[in-house]
């Protein structure tokens, strides 16, 4: 180990997460290597490590003969204080190189608040920050992730984003880069080639102009770029590879147990949901393939634990018998088997009651709204009688609490949808009241709300994120309607966080500024509240001339050129519109399994049919 | 009767807490393939027990682990197959049934390394010298116990015995101190070094154990 990082590590806290070395960490003998890469995510090694992405992005890179795939988190404030006092450059964990002398350095960029560590990371690496800056071919920037969707306000710092699911674009712009590294290329033509690989989006490849009024006027493609970039998906989820093997940290992280992934996509259609959106086709894959995957993962890793884990895992079409046969192994060797996206309703009941053998803490359900008439404007599709029924049964089974989200602010909301959060709360409670078998215990029921960001690509691109104060008001109109109610707690999501969200997730490049300023004034770990500091960001913007509502509380015409016109989920614009107008009638649409709206998504499978 | 195992713990594994480190042999075994006795009761879960833990940071080529062999693989088998489970840096060199009751560890042997990365100071030998010849050396140490915040600790007694050996950086203090009831940290050393002779403070210090001892100064196993 580096002498200088071992004179450090006794002063940080949680020194482990600096260290590497772990049980299956991928050590390559660096003369039998050609391309060595960086796999970054721009927050703790703790949330890092918990990426399912990034696991299998680094199992199937490591796979490849000649290539290195290392990891590289962000440093903890103590930890950054010590690398830049000793002048210690930003080092991947496996082989404690720094990641400047990389070929590819890639980010995964998975929520917004994360984008000023990736200034920060990038700093710390000894780089300049903007592409425009780095000359060289090497190291390449690359970012991949659901950010990616709109990209625009890294835009100048990055070399190229990769839409969609990275299994097998990576390993083509890798081949790419291997050649452009053979014959010489410069940058600006490897950029250009790399621009024609389907899923790659090169921003320096297209100029934008905008009207006076701040909007985008046009985003023209240079030098051969496509004027619209497809994201990439694995069509066949039983041929795409599974991480069996992964790196089992020596210290805790967020998510430290096996992940069985059973399925991507969603078949719902929740009109807020970018990943409902983002995610389509519905691709599963087979029940007996993934019995053998999570068998072998508890065998590999020593794991006492697996989740199964999809945007929403009751709706895959074989869980009863996957979840059987996974029982059989599980129960004989105390391995908890859990399932984190529950629907409300009968048959999760009680496959939750099969499963869950010891803890009867928390169950959660996100009813989102508070009304029927708002959740099928926003097409949630949850009975108010299927979340009691499916309360009745937990607290008959000895549940003793439920945790509901919501969310204030949606298209269309009123007061009567605000209150109606109350009334269902009160509903749930007394629910417990006739079945619970132990009233002495007590109940918990706690009702939280977040501040609606619309996002884009989804029905709601359109919107409008309600001011703050509006939003406020409703909060506060919601805890004086739930004062009164002891068992029913009320937490309120803080509103700072979530309008920035609503300003990045939908900017344009010209943000990329406002990044810098704050960066330059100290941002870093924006999700964390040790961090993050309100001010910094309204200053940036105002030193930028940026106005923070242009983006978040404006709404958009039905033709605007969004900043985000160029990547494509495959999802019309058209059904997008099509969406929102249902919500304004509070209409709901049924989902995949029960009839296609022909959203588009089916071009990205063989014979254009979705059947998962 | 339980099993144990003696392992050490060096380069990049140093910096695993203690309680990782438990949490890291529960699953290595799992890995392993070895089977082994469960905690009873609610929430079972497979024991382990590390007889001294050692601080963050330091190395060790002495630890002991206790444990109980099911099946799986012999005593023998134990050592390589749990060594391959293991992250960097953690190499288990026995795998025996115990015979001798962990009260009887009395000492550990440590070599401590200050380094001075300017040259070492020639006069450092001769301080550290009288330092620990002093009749009795006290010093501060935390403590949740007391209403203080700190206990008050005299060094000498819980020394047993000490050598110094020098390079042209660095200061090697090779010493066996008392393991437990109590037992002494030897950073409390390094503290004492550097409040008595603040002029020859190291830039850093290293922190080894080398074996751990029973009352006649053989072996513990
Ligand atoms: S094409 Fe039809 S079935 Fe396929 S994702 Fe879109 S709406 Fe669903």
């Amino acid at each position: 180990m580096n002498r200088t990082l071992e004179h450090i590590l006794p002063k940080v806290q949680k020194p482990a997460r600096y260290t590497g070395g772990e049980y299956n960490a991928v050590v390559k003998d660096k003369r039998t290597v050609d391309t060595r890469f960086a796999l970054c995510f721009p927050d703790t090694y703790e949330i890092g490590m918990s990426n399912l992405g990034c696991r299998i992005l680094y199992g199937l890179m490591n796979e490849q003969e000649g290539l290195w795939c290392e990891r590289c988190y962000a440093p903890w404030g103590d930890m950054e204080e010590e690398m830049r006092r000793e002048g210690l450059l930003l080092y991947a964990l496996e082989s404690g190189d720094p990641i400047s002398d990389f070929d590819i350095i890639g980010f995964s960029l998975g929520y917004e608040m994360a984008y000023t560590n990736v200034l920060n990371m990038l700093d710390l690496a000894g780089l300049p920050l903007r592409s425009a800056d780095r000359p060289e071919l090497t190291p390449l920037i690359v970012a991949g992730g659901t950010c990616c969707y709109n990209p625009e306000p890294l835009a100048p710092f990055v070399d190229f984003f990769v839409l969609g699911e990275g299994e097998e674009v990576t390993l083509e712009y890798i081949a790419l880069y291997r050649q452009a590294k053979e014959e010489c290329w410069s940058k600006e033509e490897f950029l250009r080639e790399v621009a024609q690989i389907p899923g790659i989006y090169v921003p320096s490849l297209y100029e934008v102009t905008y009207h006076a009024d701040g909007t985008v006027e046009a985003i023209t493609p240079k030098d051969g770029a496509p004027a619209t970039v497809t994201k990439r998906i694995v069509e066949d989820m039983d041929k795409s590879y599974f991480p069996v093997k992964t790196i089992i940290p020596s210290t805790e992280i967020v998510h430290d147990r096996v992940m069985l992934e059973l399925f991507r996509g969603c078949i719902r259609g929740c009109r807020f949901c970018q990943a409902g959106y983002a995610y389509r086709p519905v691709r599963s894959r087979n029940p007996k393939l993934l019995a053998q995957y999570g068998k072998a993962a508890c065998e590999d890793s020593g794991y006492q634990e697996m989740t199964l884990s999809s945007l929403s895992s009751t709706d895959y079409p074989c869980l009863m018998e996957l979840c059987d046969e996974l029982l059989d192994y599980c129960a004989p060797r105390d391995i908890g088997l859990s399932l984190p996206s529950l629907r409300a309703d009968t048959f999760s009941m009680n496959l939750m009651e099969r499963l869950q053998r010891v803890r009867k803490g928390g169950l959660t359900f996100a009813p989102e709204a508070g009304t029927q008439r708002l959740r099928d404007a926003i097409n949630k599709n949850l009975k108010e009688e299927d979340l009691l029924q499916s309360c009745r049964t937990a607290f008959s089974g000895g549940w003793s609490g439920v945790k509901l989200y919501f969310m204030l602010g949606l298209p269309t909301e009123t007061d009567e949808d605000v209150l109606g959060i109350a009334d269902l709360a009160r509903k749930v409670y007394q629910c417990w009241r006739e079945c619970t078998p132990n009233r002495a215990r007590g109940v918990r029921i706690t009702v939280s709300t977040s501040w609606f960001v619309p996002k884009p690509h989804t029905a709601f691109q359109w919107d409008a994120q309600i001011p703050m104060e509006e939003y406020q008001r409703r909060v506060n109109l919601l805890r004086d309607a739930l004062k009164r109610d002891r068992s029913i707690t009320y937490n309120w999501h803080d509103p700072q966080t979530s309008y920035l969200e609503a300003i990045f997730s939908r900017g344009d490049r010209r943000l990329a500024d406002v990044l810098e300023t704050a960066w330059q004034n100290g941002a870093k770990f924006d999700s964390w509240s040790e961090y993050f500091d309100f001010q910094r960001w309204m200053d940036a913007l105002k030193a930028c001339g940026l106005s923070g509502d242009f983006y978040a509380h404006r709404v958009r015409e039905k033709d605007e050129v969004f900043p985000w016109s160029v990547p494509s989920v495959g999802v019309s614009r058209q059904f997008l519109w099509h969406e929102r107008e249902l919500c304004y009638q509070s209409q709901t649409t049924p989902d995949c399994r029960t009839r296609c709206s022909g959203c588009g998504a089916n071009k990205f499978l063989p014979g254009g049919v979705c059947n998962g | 009767m339980a099993d144990r195992l003696l392992f050490s713990k060096t380069g990049r594994a140093k910096y695993i807490s203690h309680l990782d480190l438990m949490r890291t042999f529960q699953r290595a075994f799992t890995r392993a393939g070895i089977e082994i006795k469960h905690t009873q009761g609610f929430h079972k879960h497979p024991f382990v027990s590390i007889a001294l833990p050692l601080s963050v940071g330091y190395s060790s080529q002495c630890e002991i682990l206790e444990f109980g062999l099911v099946g799986g693989a012999t005593a023998e088998e134990v050592p390589a197959r749990l060594t391959a489970a293991m992250p960097e840096g953690i190499i288990i060199h026995q795998c025996y049934p115990a015979e001798r009751k962990l009260k009887e560890l009395a000492f550990v042997n440590y070599i401590i390394n200050f380094e001075y990365s300017e040259g070492r100071p020639q006069a450092s030998e001769p301080a550290m010298q009288e330092l620990l010849s002093r009749e009795s050396l006290v010093m501060q140490k935390k403590s949740n116990k007391s209403k203080k915040g700190y206990t008050e600790v005299d060094l000498i007694p819980l020394i047993r015995g000490f050598n110094l050996e020098c390079q042209s950086d660095t200061l090697t203090l090779d010493a066996v101190l008392c393991a437990q009831n109590p037992g002494l940290n030897p950073e409390l050393i390094r503290a004492a070094f550097c409040q008595a002779y603040p002029e020859y403070a190291p830039d850093f210090v290293t922190f080894h154990r080398r074996e751990v001892l029973d009352i006649d100064g053989n072996p513990f196993r």
